[in-house]
C-alpha cells in the first residue's frame, strides 16, 4: 500500500489536470472492479456491483493543490497565481514541477528594506518564478501562460510517518483503492469518484453526486492535526489515534446516521477512531449534500501535519485503520 | 452591433426585465423559439439540421449598481451596492433610479474636506442620492424602497474604441445578437441564454444547465483589462486591441483544456487575434455550467475592457468584432466540440 501511496502522491494533478493520478488509479484497480467511466468533468467513477441493490459511494479527490502560470516578462520569468489555498511561505526557494520544466520560486525586492517587507507580507504578487529562459519566447515554449505547476517533492518514510506532497488527497485515492483491493462480492454495489477540481471549489463532486445519487455517501480527505509544537489549540485531532470521523467543518455537517453508525461499527470491530471537529476547511461531502435533491454524506479523515505544504505528512496506522471502517461501513453501513 | 442601444439600458441584477425585452424584441423573428425561464432568463434556440447535439452560448444581462435601502428624513436616499462596486468610482455621479428618476450621488466638495478626508475611501454608509426633493414625503411619491440604480453613461465610439457603462456583459450580450443576426442553420441546436444575477453570484446560470442539457458551452463576457499605466505589464489580465481574451481559469473552474485547446486552435487557423487572459481572479457563469448537472464543459471568451464595475468603461471594437468572429467560426467547426 505504501507503494501505492507513494506513486499517486508524486503524480502531477492540480485541479483541471487530475489525467495521470487517474491512470494510476486505474491501473491498481485492473481486475478489482466491474466497471469505470469518465464524466463529463472529468471524474474517474468506478463501482463494484453488490446484491441488495443500494448504493454507498466513497470519494477521493485526485487533484491537488497547485499554481498556474498567468504571466511571462521580456526576460523569461514567469509570475504564478495560485490553484486552490496554496500557501507562498512554503515556495520561497522551493522548486515547481511543470509538465515540461521545473522552476524555482524566490521573491523580488530591490532594496533589503523592500525584501524584509516582501517576506513579512508574502504574496505570490512579489513572488516569480525562474526556468532558467532568458526571454519571453523561451519560456513560452515550454512554460506558456496557462500552465498549472505543482511541488517539486519527493515521497519520503520516517518509520510509519509517510511525507509527500499531496498527501491531499491522494492517501484518500489510496485508501479508496485498497477498500476496493480487498472488497470480495461487496453487499451493497460500491461506487468510488475520484473527483476533479476538489481545490478549487469542489466542483467535480457536485456533478458525480448528481450522477450516481447513491444512498450514502463519505469523502476521505485529509484534516489538520495539532500534535506539533505550538499547534492549533481547538483541535483534537492528532495522528496515530485512528481515522477520525468529521462531525463539522466549515462547509458541512455530517449527516448524523452515518457518523453514529461509524463510531457504531468501530467499536464493535475494535477499530480506532477519533472525533474531528474542524473549524476550518471544507471537503466534498458539503457538494453531495447540496446537489441533485440532497446525499446523505459525511467525512472520514486521515490527520496530516503540513497540510497544503510539499511535505504533508500522515501515519500509516491511521490510513489502515481507515481502510478497515470503510469496509465496515460500506458492507453493513446501509 | 447592439452595444449603444444594450449599454444604455438600466438592468441590475435582478431587474434585467428591460434588457431582457430588449434583446427578445431584436430577436425573436430570427430563432426558432424564445422562452423566459422561471428566473428570468432568455433562453432563444437556433434548431440544427440533424437536432442530435447541443451548443450552448451564454452571456448575462444584468450589471452591477445600487439599491434603494431608504428615504431619509430630508428626501435623500440611503443605498447599497449591487455586485462588486468599488465605493471610489460612485462619489458625484449622475444616477437613475428604477427607469425614471434622475438623482446624483453626493459627497462633501473638496472645498469643505480637510487634507486627510480626500483620499480616504468613502464608505456606502456614508452616501446619498439626491433627487432634488426636500422630505421623505416629497421622495416617497418618486421612488420606493428596493428601486434599482444605475448609472447613465451614454455610449459613445471615438478612434475605434467605444466608452459606456455595463461591457461587463452587454458586450457578450450584443456579441450573441450579431451571431443570431449572422448565422445559418448548423447540424446542431445552437441555443443562447441571456443570464440574469451573474454579478450577485452566478444565480440565473444555475438553472440552465439542467434546463438545456447542452453538450458544450461559450460563455461570452466583458472581463477586465488592467492594463493601466501603472502597472507593470506582467500584471494585466488583458491588453485591449490584442484580441478576444480566452480564460484558461478563474474562480472555482479550471476550463476544460480541450475546449480552450479547440477555441485557441480555431483562432490559429482563422489568422484572428486573441489573447491568454493572464489572472484567475473572478468568476464566471461558466463554473456554473459545469459544476449543476452533469456537468457542461465550458469555455470562456471575453471582449477585454477597461476600468470595469465603474460609471464608465472602454473597450476596443477590432476585439469586439474579432469576438463575434471568433465565435461564429467556433461554430462553423462546432462539431470538434462534441468529440
Amino acid at each position: 500500500m505504501i507503494e501505492t501511496i507513494r506513486k499517486l502522491a508524486e503524480a502531477y494533478g492540480p485541479s483541471g489536470r487530475e489525467e495521470d493520478v487517474h491512470r494510476i488509479v486505474l491501473e491498481e484497480l485492473k481486475n478489482h472492479i466491474d466497471g469505470y467511466k469518465f464524466d463529463r468533468v472529468g471524474n474517474l467513477i468506478v463501482w463494484k456491483d453488490g446484491k441488495s441493490g443500494k448504493k454507498v459511494m466513497l470519494d477521493a479527490h485526485s487533484d491537488e493543490i497547485g499554481l498556474v502560470v498567468t504571466n511571462i516578462d521580456k526576460n523569461g520569468f514567469l509570475r504564478v497565481e495560485t490553484v486552490g489555498g496554496v500557501p507562498p511561505h512554503p515556495y520561497v526557494g522551493q522548486r515547481v514541477k511543470f509538465p515540461q520544466c521545473t522552476g524555482i520560486v524566490y521573491v523580488e525586492g530591490e532594496t533589503s528594506q523592500d525584501m524584509k517587507k516582501n517576506f513579512s507580507n508574502l504574496s505570490f504578487d512579489v513572488m516569480y518564478v525562474d526556468i532558467g529562459a532568458s526571454s519571453y519566447e523561451e519560456a513560452q515554449k515550454v512554460a506558456p501562460i496557462g500552465t498549472f505547476g505543482v511541488y517539486d517533492s519527493r515521497f519520503m518514510q520516517n518509520g510509519d510517518f509517510l511525507t509527500s506532497k499531496a498527501m491531499d488527497d491522494r492517501v484518500g485515492c489510496a485508501v479508496v483503492i485498497e477498500v476496493l483491493k480487498r472488497l470480495n462480492s461487496p453487499n451493497n454495489t460500491v461506487y468510488c469518484s475520484f473527483s476533479t477540481q476538489e481545490e478549487i471549489g469542489l466542483m467535480g463532486a457536485r456533478v458525480a453526486g448528481y450522477d450516481i445519487m447513491p444512498e450514502a455517501c463519505i469523502a476521505i480527505d485529509v484534516t489538520a492535526s495539532s500534535d506539533t509544537p505550538k499547534a492549533f489549540k481547538r483541535h483534537a485531532m492528532v495522528l496515530k489515534k485512528g481515522p477520525a470521523i468529521k462531525v463539522k467543518d466549515r462547509a458541512s455537517i455530517s449527516d448524523r446516521k452515518i457518523v453514529d453508525k461509524l463510531i457504531e461499527l468501530a467499536e464493535e470491530s475494535g477499530i480506532p477512531y477519533q472525533m474531528e471537529v474542524l473549524t476550518m476547511g471544507g471537503t466534498n461531502a458539503a457538494a453531495f449534500q447540496a446537489t441533485a435533491s440532497g446525499i446523505a454524506s459525511a467525512t472520514v479523515s486521515i490527520p496530516t501535519r503540513y497540510v497544503h505544504t510539499p511535505s504533508e505528512t500522515v501515519h500509516l496506522d491511521d490510513i489502515k485503520n481507515c481502510v478497515n471502517l470503510l469496509i465496515e461501513y460500506v458492507q453493513k453501513g446501509v | 452591433m447592439y452595444l449603444k442601444e444594450l449599454t444604455e439600458i438600466g438592468g441590475v441584477s435582478g431587474d434585467e426585465s428591460r434588457v431582457r425585452d430588449f434583446i427578445a424584441s431584436k430577436i425573436k423573428d430570427k430563432v426558432d423559439e424564445t422562452h423566459v425561464d422561471k428566473l428570468g432568463n432568455l433562453i432563444a434556440l437556433k434548431k440544427g439540421k440533424k437536432n442530435g447535439k447541443r451548443f450552448l452560448l451564454a452571456a448575462h444581462m444584468d450589471e452591477i449598481g445600487f439599491m434603494v435601502t431608504n428615504i431619509e428624513d430630508d428626501g435623500t436616499l440611503s443605498f447599497s451596492p449591487i455586485g462588486g462596486v468599488d465605493p471610489r468610482v460612485v462619489p458625484g455621479k449622475r444616477v437613475k433610479i428604477a427607469d425614471k428618476v434622475t438623482g446624483v450621488i453626493g459627497y462633501k466638495a473638496i472645498h469643505l474636506q480637510k487634507k486627510e478626508e480626500i483620499f480616504k475611501v468613502p464608505a456606502f454608509e456614508n452616501l446619498r442620492i439626491y433627487i432634488g426633493t426636500d422630505s421623505k414625503e416629497a421622495s416617497s411619491k418618486l421612488v420606493n424602497i428596493g428601486d434599482s440604480v444605475v448609472f447613465t453613461t451614454e455610449y459613445r465610439e471615438e478612434n475605434g474604441r467605444a466608452t459606456g457603462k455595463a461591457f461587463d456583459d452587454r458586450a457578450g450580450c450584443s456579441v450573441m445578437m450579431d451571431l443570431i443576426d449572422n448565422i445559418d442553420r448548423y447540424d446542431f441546436d445552437v441555443y443562447f441564454a441571456f443570464l440574469v444575477q451573474e454579478e450577485v453570484g452566478l444565480r440565473g446560470s444555475a438553472v440552465i444547465a439542467e434546463q438545456i442539457q447542452p453538450d458544450v458551452a461559450i460563455v461570452l463576457e466583458g472581463t477586465t483589462a488592467g492594463d493601466n499605466p501603472e502597472v507593470p505589464e506582467y500584471k494585466w489580465a488583458t491588453h485591449i486591441g490584442d484580441g478576444p481574451a480566452v480564460t484558461f481559469m478563474h474562480r472555482g473552474y479550471v476550463v476544460s483544456s480541450k475546449v480552450v485547446q479547440n477555441i485557441m486552435s480555431i483562432a490559429q487557423k482563422n489568422g484572428i487575434p486573441y489573447q491568454a487572459k493572464r489572472r484567475t481572479a473572478g468568476g464566471t457563469d461558466a463554473a456554473r455550467l459545469a459544476g449543476t448537472w452533469r456537468g457542461v464543459p465550458s469555455g470562456v471568451i471575453s471582449v477585454p475592457s477597461r476600468y470595469i464595475h465603474s460609471p464608465v468603461s472602454m473597450i476596443d471594437l477590432n476585439d469586439y468584432h474579432n469576438t463575434v468572429g471568433l465565435v461564429e467560426k467556433i461554430l462553423d467547426e462546432g462539431e470538434v466540440f462534441f468529440k
